[in-house]
């Protein structure tokens, strides 16, 4: 398996769309949507975590070729907190309760359109990251900020 | 949600972020996504976990150190 690539990024919109699943790029994945210049291996979604939403992602992940047993289904439309994919086209990683960010329904509340691809506010990147409170993370953290800080200027000029 | 005020940045990270601006973005996807073997990491097609603290705990018990998902 090679790296993830735009048209799988698009792939995971249309499919998303087709099954109206609620959710959104976050992590690292999401700050380089939002034009962050860095390097990551995963695309971190956060999903929404209701029981139609899960339904609508296991469809929507099959659909993209993901390789899930019932058992694996059934665990995602449960929302468990964190499920690692690997037995697909590309490594994804699902988040139903990312650490820094209390519901769903705020983050998205304060999305960002990045060209079709509905992305958490790089608020809520930084907040989740620095919840998280990893080495990695918080040798990224600053640039993060100040990617954070550059993009509020641009944005608002 | 945490905020803080605007502070200084540092030109060469202006400068990154201005070069990244003007790339498309299936340009800045190209740059961004890598793919390295991680040990443990990308060894199971499938892991699921319960809460947030019982997937933070297995890869500081499980993953080596120098992948960096310990805590401080």
């Amino acid at each position: 398996m090679g790296a993830f690539e735009y048209r799988q990024a698009e792939e995971i919109r249309d499919a998303f769309a087709r099954h109206s699943v609620r959710y959104l790029f976050i992590g690292k994945s999401g700050a380089i949507l939002l034009g962050f210049p860095d390097t990551t291996q995963d695309a971190d979604l956060f999903v929404e975590r209701t029981p139609q939403n899960g339904a609508a992602l296991v469809a929507a992940i099959r659909e993209l070729g993901f390789d899930l047993t019932s058992q694996q289904a059934a665990e995602i439309c449960l929302g468990k907190d964190f499920v690692q994919l690997k037995n697909g086209p590309f490594d994804l990683d699902l988040v139903f309760a990312p650490d820094g960010i209390e519901r769903f329904a705020d983050a998205w509340s304060r999305h960002v359109d990045v060209e079709g691809f509905p992305v958490c506010h790089p608020d809520d990147i930084i907040a989740s990251k620095a919840a998280t409170n990893r080495v990695k993370d918080r040798e990224s953290l600053p640039r993060l900020r100040a990617f954070r800080d550059y993009w509020m200027r641009k944005r608002s000029a | 949600m945490a905020s803080h005020p605007p502070s200084p940045i540092a030109q060469e990270w202006i400068d990154e972020f201005e070069a990244a601006s003007r790339r498309p973005l299936p340009v800045r996807v190209r740059y961004a996504f890598i793919k390295t073997y991680r040990p443990v990491l990308d060894d199971e097609p499938f892991r699921a976990f319960d809460t947030m603290e019982d997937y933070r705990r297995w890869c500081e018990a499980e993953l080596p150190d120098w992948l960096g998902y310990g805590r401080f």
